[in-house]
């Protein structure tokens, strides 16, 4: 990102105010920082990945205020106030979410890579008004790629969490 | 017995909690970011770089370009046992530019911001030549006579059904989700990198040489790789950058390319262009077979894609040629991708005996069965094992293909019209060099070797080797890779690791089993085992994979709609040690094999030889909604020339033979024939 | 950045800075180097988000609802289906999250080389030239163009809007007015670089749509991939039946026009007539009548074509 004209700019520094994972941060951020950049690189919240910097992979998807979204298109400094949540946060201690669990057992991953934002993606959309059908889960995540093509997997260990939970 | 279940990955709670380690996720003190600036030219030199501007940006600490870097001694893409780097000449090493995107300079910051800031500040000037660009064709290049037997000449002549097209495939883009990163930090000599390679023993070698380093001084680290489909196989130009910098200035640099970089500097699979000959008699034996084939390559390295690799054994013909030649271009350089040779290769023959089978007024199926080699007729020798008869007759069985009718358009559900499609397939099956160490202590045990797991599941394999081997349950092994200063280890390229690995640790299991007898009863013991690959060698059998995949399409024409929506492939694979994630291997790569197919090109500018697409929106891949219900049986027949549990890799065979089998379907649903991939809406609709 | 608390704030940052609500488009283009603002004002806590029945029945959309709460809202589902439909064949649920009402309306061109700092481009860079026109413009448009500029306009928001006959409320420092959406979009002409009739400074802050008791609308969008990709055609179309003959229609198609393209003849043609394939096909000629193809994108007339007669034939179905 450049500016107007040819003069460098100084990073402004911006009091932000943010909840993560249940975590409260106080911190003075550039105004240029990505809110994926400033989960990585300042605190070290690396499972979330960037694959794109442009929102075109759903790599880095995260939950602001429980909505599942893209934080490599925003700005750390507009979430003054939100609570993120990233990979890190969606267990509960040692007790993983029932998403995680039914990507070990039906694989719904090889590299792993894209694997955080799939099971943000998946935990948001159980909350989401999606059919009941393969097709309509694979539509829900589509807006996270795959490129090791673990799709059927992760429709799969999406359905089971659906059914065990239409069950209970 | 634990090969040969399917139990879930070792690591993947990690993976599920975002806790594995990938090379861009590491942070270190003092670490600085480097951001390379790359060519706004295809040909011609660097006038000079103006670095004022970035300079002044606070927190830029250095900007490098040809005048003022380190010296970085350049490497010839040898051998395994060399070294094999694909983009031989060092960056930053001269002036010149060969290809749209070359790095031209590099801005060291000490935040990413900072280093965005400067990069797009670094101003450019260049004496532009005349660009390469042109398109290639089959008979271009200095051609090189590959494998020959009868005369295909006179055989093709004298034959009354045949066929002769030219298939092409565009340039493909690896395009893992994991962005190419290299993290470098150096303590006096030594050097600790941590890189995305899915060769991590060739990386330290070939880095070694580069930095003018002494190989004990260089340790690469790859402990999860967020995959690579060939494209971080051989280094990449990033590394020896970050490298030097951070020996420059004695501080730890990470480099983490962009996704446009993925476009133009971590390498793609070459376009090709095929000319194949291919004639039958009546009743459908093969007479002859003529593959003539054409990559493209950049101006300083010879890249060759042997599209001809497994037409030579493939079929059994009696009269066959097979040519090759590359034409240069003023492109990046061209680098293995996911099959590379066989997949374009078998994208273009099988085709052609679609085509054939059409003019035979014979099922495709039939006309495979046919012509199925009984030994290797190439090199004429008989194969290790070869059941891809069975694959053909049980695929089909599985998919219903017997319902099939075979003129254009004549099959429809809901409204749609069906499109049914088949086509073959095959993969080298081969070892590589490996050593293992194995340290054995009262109930439990750990593994060592400087492989690495790029997504096919090594981790888990390893532990359930070793298990059996030492009577331990797996969850009491421990699995120690990525790492190069780990006993040598094969590249995870060519689904040629598991194979490679199984002879060590078995040999390496039982050393230790056998020290431990004489050992006391609390010490740990060290078992070690090490095997030579089968790889380029002159073999008496003949190891390969093999295959058939039959392919459902829909058409729907009010719409222009065309999508994949079934495939039934039966993969003879040797024994498959895990079945679910080998399942995983093949069902991805059919994913990717509908990429290929319907979706994949990288565009260039014709006249700035700049990749247009250069993005995740614009180079379209599939996604989650594009694929098709996956039914896979592996036969599970072992293979026991190549390694005492008769395992064979399955990275890449899943996605030979899907394009055709696509293409193929395509033209049962739409009387469109395309040899030119990606199939298009503009092909089935009209420009 | 200016992250704006009131409305005021946000109108009087307004000089030689850019309005930054989602960010979807704002950082992308950032990113790329193609939008370089001096100075940005974060205008997402602003208090423009909610939706509401006006007087007459019809809807007011606040200009920061985003697209999800947009084509989640029950009303929007009963009435106004086609704008429901077509925000969420766009993008992904993430971005749709993100994505705001009148961010979405000011979605800029897809066009790589308007994307490409290092490319010429008219409407980056007015009388730098227009690469398209003899290079990649598979994706582009066939409606609307110029000699010096062939850009499409990507949205669907903004093609369901067209055919809605959606009106546009602006404030700024010293204005407040309404924008028919058909007066909003300009046709790039001789001036690629001026896409709306907006001002500096100028704010959305609503959309508002007229009733639709009665009718029935759809939006059908055909593309490469079956998800997460722009529309190569696609067709907005609401339709008030009289038995089997159409009263009234309205047709707006996107993917392929610089602007959300209204078409108004074809409309003329299908008032009064009887539903019917033919009759759909017909009005689709017309339609694309004036259709000029570049060098890739050709096939886009037929596609267009089939797409709208199909998105008819669903609505009346």
């Amino acid at each position: 990102m450049t500016v107007k004209g040819d003069e460098p700019i100084v990073g402004e520094k911006l009091a932000t105010s943010l909840m993560v994972n249940g975590n409260l941060y106080n911190v003075d951020v550039d105004s240029r920082t990505s809110l994926l950049d400033f989960l990585r690189e300042t605190l070290g919240l690396t499972g979330t990945k960037k694959g794109c910097d442009h929102g075109q992979c759903g790599a880095c998807t995260i939950h602001i205020n429980g909505q599942r979204t893209l934080s490599c298109l925003t700005f750390v400094a507009m979430h003054d106030g939100d609570e993120i949540t990233t990979i890190e946060g969606l267990a509960t201690g040692d007790e993983l979410h029932p998403v995680q669990a039914a990507f070990l057992e039906h694989d719904g991953y090889q590299c792993g890579y894209c694997t955080p934002g799939q099971l943000m993606s998946a935990a948001a959309m159980l909350d989401e008004p999606w059919g009941p059908d393969d097709a309509d889960v694979a539509e829900a995540m589509s807006g996270n790629i795959c490129r090791c093509g673990a799709y059927q997997r992760i429709v799969a260990a999406i359905q089971a969490v659906r059914q065990a939970k239409a069950i209970s | 017995m634990s090969v040969g279940t399917p139990i879930d990955r070792i690591e993947g709670r990690l993976k599920v909690t975002g806790a594995a380690d990938y090379t861009s996720d590491r942070i270190l003190d003092g670490m600085l970011y480097g951001i390379p600036v790359g060519s706004t030219i295809a040909a011609g030199r660097v006038v000079r770089v103006d670095a004022k501007d970035a300079l002044a940006v606070p927190g830029v600490v250095a900007v490098y370009d040809h005048t003022n870097f380190e010296t970085l001694h350049s490497h010839g893409r040898s051998s395994l046992k060399d070294g094999i780097v694909d983009e031989h000449r060092a960056p930053l090493s001269d002036d010149d530019v060969q290809y749209y995107g070359q790095y031209v300079a590099l801005v060291i910051a000490h935040t990413l911001e900072s280093a965005q800031e400067g990069a797009a500040l670094v101003r450019v000037t260049y004496a532009p030549s005349a660009v390469r660009n042109a398109p290639i064709t089959p008979d271009e290049g200095e051609r090189k006579l590959g494998s020959h037997r009868g005369d295909p000449d006179a055989a093709f002549a004298a034959s009354a059904i045949k066929v002769d097209q030219t298939y092409r495939t565009p340039v493909e883009t690896h395009n893992p989700i994991e962005l190419h990163a290299t993290v470098a930090a150096w303590e006096g000599e030594r050097v600790t990198l941590f890189e995305t390679s899915q060769a991590i023993v060739n990386h330290q070698r070939v880095l070694t040489e580069m930095l003018g380093a002494k190989s004990d001084n260089v340790r690469v680290l790859t402990h999860y790789l967020g995959s690579g489909f060939g494209g971080k196989l051989w280094p990449w130009p990033q590394s020896p950058l970050a490298a030097a910098a951070a020996r420059k200035l004695g501080q730890p640099v990470k480099i983490v390319i962009t996704r446009e970089q993925m476009f133009m500097n971590v390498g793609h699979r070459p376009k090709t262009a095929q000319r194949v000959r291919i004639s039958a008699g009546t009743d459908g034996r093969l007479t002859s077979l003529q593959h003539d084939s054409t990559n493209h390559t950049n101006m300083l390295d010879d890249y060759d894609e042997d599209c001809a690799e497994a037409t030579t054994y493939f079929y059994s013909v009696p009269n066959l040629r097979v040519t090759s030649g590359v034409a240069k271009r003023n492109v990046g350089s061209p680098t293995s991708m996911r099959g590379p040779g066989a997949v374009p290769g078998l994208f273009a023959t099988e085709s052609a005996l679609d085509e054939l089978a059409i003019a035979l007024n014979m099922d495709p199926l039939a006309l495979r069965l046919r012509n199925v080699p009984q030994r290797d007729e190439g090199l004429d020798i008989p194969f290790t094992s070869c059941h891809v008869a069975e694959c053909y007759e049980l695929g089909a069985q599985k998919f219903g293909w017997d319902q099939r009718t075979a003129a254009v358009g004549s099959m429809h559900r809901d409204g749609m019209i069906l499109g049914w499609g088949m086509a073959g397939c095959s993969w080298i099956a081969d070892r590589l060099d490996c050593e293992v160490r194995v340290e054995l202590s009262p109930g439990s045990a750990r593994v060592f070797c400087a492989v690495q797991d790029i997504g096919t599941g090594t981790y888990t394999m390893l532990a359930q080797i070793a298990s059996d081997a030492l009577g331990l349950p797996v969850r009491d092994v421990t699995i120690s890779i990525g790492d190069s200063s780990l006993p040598p280890g094969p590249m995870s390229g060519g689904s040629m690791a598991t194979a490679s690995v199984i002879p060590p640790t078995i040999a390496a299991c039982k050393d230790a089993l056998h020290k431990r007898e004489r050992a006391a009863a609390q010490e740990t013991v060290v078992g070690y085992g090490r095997s030579n690959g089968t790889f380029g060698g002159e073999p008496k059998k003949s190891s390969h994979s093999f295959g058939a995949h039959f392919i459902e399409v829909t058409w729907q024409p009010e719409i222009a709609r065309l999508r994949v929506r079934r495939v039934v492939s039966v993969i003879d694979g040797g024994k498959i040690i895990n079945p679910k994630t080998a399942r995983n291997q093949i069902e991805g790569a059919i994913v990717f094999g509908v990429g290929m197919a319907l979706f994949e090109e990288t565009r260039y500018d014709p006249r700035t030889a700049a990749p247009l697409n250069r993005n995740f929106a614009d180079y379209v891949v599939a996604s989650n909604a594009d694929h098709p219900a996956m039914d896979v049986t592996f036969l599970d027949y072992p293979d026991y020339d190549l390694n005492p549990l008769g395992a064979r890799g399955v990275g890449e065979i899943g996605l030979a033979g899907v394009a055709a089998a696509i293409t193929s379907a395509v033209h049962h649903a739409t009387g469109v024939r395309v040899r030119d991939l990606p199939v298009t809406i503009e092909d089935l609709i009209g420009r | 950045m200016t992250r704006a608390a009131s409305l005021d704030d946000a109108l009087r940052a307004a000089a030689s800075s850019q309005y930054c609500a989602g960010g979807t488009t704002l950082i992308d283009l950032m990113r790329q180097d193609v939008m370089r603002p001096e100075r940005v004002v974060a205008i997402n806590r602003l208090p423009l988000t909610s939706i509401d029945t006006t007087a007459d029945g019809g809807l007011r959309i606040g200009a920061l609802a985003t697209n999800s709460d947009v084509a989640h809202h029950e009303r929007v589902r009963a009435d106004y289906r086609v704008l429901s439909e077509a925000i969420l064949s766009g993008a992904t649920t993430q971005i749709r999250n993100m994505a705001t009402t009148g961010g979405n309306l000011l979605q800029r061109t897809r066009c790589i080389y308007f994307r490409d700092p290092h490319s010429a481009c008219n409407k980056r860079e007015p009388g730098s030239g227009c690469p398209a026109i003899a290079g990649y413009n598979r994706n582009l448009a066939v409606l609307g163009t110029s000699e010096h500029c062939i850009a499409s306009n990507p949205s669907d928001q903004n093609v369901a809007l067209m055919a809605l006959g959606a009106a546009i409320d602006v404030r700024s420092v010293a204005v407040t007015r309404t924008i028919p959406i058909d007066q909003f979009y300009r046709l790039p002409g001789e001036t690629p670089e001026i896409e709306t009739v907006l001002e500096p400074g100028e704010l959305i802050v609503g959309v508002t749509l007229p009733p639709m008791r009665g009718w029935r609308s759809h939006y059908l969008k055909l593309r490469d991939r079956q998800s997460y990709e722009f529309a190569l055609a696609s067709a907005a179309v609401a339709v008030r039946l009289d038995g089997s003959t159409l009263a009234d229609v309205r047709i707006a198609l996107g993917g392929v026009g610089t602007i959300p393209w209204r078409t108004p003849a074809a409309e003329a043609a299908l008032r009064g007539a009887t539903v019917s394939r033919d009759a759909f096909r017909a009005a689709a000629e017309i339609a694309l009548r004036d259709a000029r193809p570049q060098s890739e994108n050709g096939f886009k007339i037929e596609l267009a074509k089939r797409c709208l007669t199909q998105a008819l034939i669903e609505v009346t179905a």
